[in-house]
């Protein structure tokens, strides 16, 4: 039996809090958001043991198609433990017992220009859980680092995936948050943290991963939400009319103003050193390099200089 | 993909006129203002990282929101469809061309695209190759791996979403590669130049072709 065990009504309980926190200064309708977000966490699945939770969702998305149902959009899938873990390009990812692993499968109906928002919605929900459940001061660096410290918490990778019966489209949201391991690989021991290791004890690994959820779900709410006035041309919901995830996202995030070494593998491959000043309204971080020109980019990734 | 190739005359043409002539759409709906006039010289995007943006062509003005679309080739402008200036546009519509010269190397690879099948981005996005392919490639170099329909090439990256991307096209081998890790490629712009293996012979003997009679005579 898994040890990591969140309920889709514990959830979606925790999401209902954040309609408490109504607020008449801001523009947003935080009913309709959660009303958009529910979905996340509907349908959860806990595993003691699996490789990897993003090739069981597309098994599941598979043999439900095969079986003429759909899986349920925010289906979620757990485990205490995972072997075949892995980050972006080669990179393995380190995930005994005691963090968060998984993913949660989004069946797409976004419109493509808001696509590439779901990466950063994983990463404002784990930097807004850690902040609440434990106040640890964690920090976003783009595009969905988790960091505290300086030291990287969690990391998480959107992988598409296109069923091939039907061709539905789904985004798999593949989450890793250490929070009660305490070992890293060498290679990592330098930049790796975890939150026992940052608090000096056990944290509840259901209530945060219940905690987490929850802030997934009012994320994808957001996205639901701006997505509808957009359309209905209301505008944005955030500051100055920016959307307002992005606003979200800047309030928790510490790599504006930064001296950064960009690279699209940076572990690897560095191409440049540059100084953030923002982002764009796609989410893209706009750098002005060495020589004065400046330059946006929307994939990739940065490692901060000082 | 064409077996017949009439190499006199494609290459008395490069000859003739060895420019390629890049016509410049309105990025999107709005007010045009020109920013660049005929006869001009105009330069492309440039650093190692093509971070200096090209000349300003043109501006467009979206409710109030001015956006300035700079050259992405070098050359000199042709032409500029004037009546425009000032005009609301609407997406697509041709605003002027680029006179833009041709390198050896650029004809080889317009003769070869009529040759080979393009695989075309997707999206405008950073693009790998998967980790198979990337693999095969190491090991036998790009054109002794052979790839079929279907089959998952490359990895469409954007925002940290990862997206597969699936081949689609005739089996063949990879013969050119267009883009470059780390850069961005636009949208419908080609990936890949494919080509059935019986075709090696014929792409070689264009880019001999072209190599030879170009460095002769220029």
């Amino acid at each position: 039996m898994a040890d990591n065990q969140p309920t889709p009504q514990a959830v979606l309980q925790r999401l209902r809090r954040e309609l408490l926190l109504q607020d008449a200064s801001v523009r947003y309708d935080r009913t309709e958001i959660v009303r958009y977000g529910a979905f996340v966490g509907s349908v959860i699945e806990c595993h003691d043991r699996l490789p990897r939770a993003m090739d069981h969702a597309r098994s599941l998305i598979a043999a439900c198609a095969g079986s003429g149902r759909a899986l349920a959009s925010g289906t979620v899938i757990l485990a205490d433990e995972m072997s075949l873990c892995k980050g972006r390009f080669t990179r393995s990812w380190h995930a005994p017992r005691g963090g968060v692993w998984g993913c949660m499968v989004f069946a797409n109906t976004l419109l493509p220009q808001w696509r590439s928002f779901i990466s950063l919605t994983a990463g404002v929900a784990c930097c807004e859980a850690v902040r609440e459940i434990c106040g640890a001061p964690s920090c976003l660096r783009w595009v969905n680092d988790v960091l505290v410290g300086g030291r990287k918490l969690a990391g998480f990778l959107v992988e598409s995936y296109t069923e091939a019966l039907h061709g539905e489209e789904f985004a798999l949201v593949g989450f890793g948050i250490n929070v009660n391991n305490i070992s890293f690989p060498s290679e990592i021991q330098g930049t790796a943290t975890s939150l026992c290791r940052i608090l000096g004890r056990d944290i509840d690994l259901t209530e945060f991963t219940t905690i987490f959820l929850a802030k997934l779900a009012f994320t994808f709410g957001i996205l639901h939400h701006e997505e509808a006035r957009d359309l209905r041309g209301d505008g944005f919901s955030g500051r100055q009319g920016n959307h307002l995830l992005l606003d979200r996202w800047l309030s928790l995030s510490d790599t504006l103003g930064r001296r950064v070494l960009y690279g699209f593998d940076v572990m690897t491959a560095p191409q440049y050193q540059a100084e953030v000043m923002g982002l764009d309204p796609s989410g893209g971080l706009i750098l002005r390099l060495a020589d004065g020109s400046v330059k946006t980019e929307y994939s990739g990734e940065i490692r901060y200089l000082e | 993909m064409s077996n017949e190739l009439d190499f006199d005359q494609l290459l008395s043409k490069y000859k003739a006129d060895p420019f390629t002539y890049v016509d410049i759409f309105s990025v999107h709906t709005g007010r045009v203002s020109f920013k660049a006039g005929v006869g001009q010289e105009v330069a492309s995007a440039g650093g190692e990282w093509l971070q200096i943006l090209g000349t300003a062509l043109y501006e467009i003005n979206r409710e109030r929101n001015p956006r300035i679309v700079n050259a992405q080739v070098n050359g000199i402008v042709a032409h500029i469809n004037s009546e425009l200036e000032g005009q609301f546009v609407e997406a697509g519509v041709k605003l002027m061309t680029i006179k833009h010269p041709l390198k050896k190397k650029e004809i080889i690879e317009i003769i070869l695209k009529d040759v080979l099948s393009l695989f075309p981005a997707p999206e405008s996005a950073k693009y790998f190759f998967a980790i198979d392919i990337q693999s095969r490639i190491d090991k036998k170099g790009a054109r002794a791996v052979t790839i079929e329909p279907g089959e998952e090439i490359l990895t469409m990256s954007l925002m940290k979403r990862d997206t597969p991307v699936f081949y689609k096209g005739e089996r063949g081998v990879i013969h050119s590669i267009y883009f470059k890790p780390g850069l961005s490629v636009g949208q419908g712009e080609p990936l890949l130049g494919v080509c059935a293996p019986e075709k090696l012979p014929l792409i070689q003997k264009i880019i001999t072709r072209v190599k030879a009679e170009w460095d002769s005579e220029h």
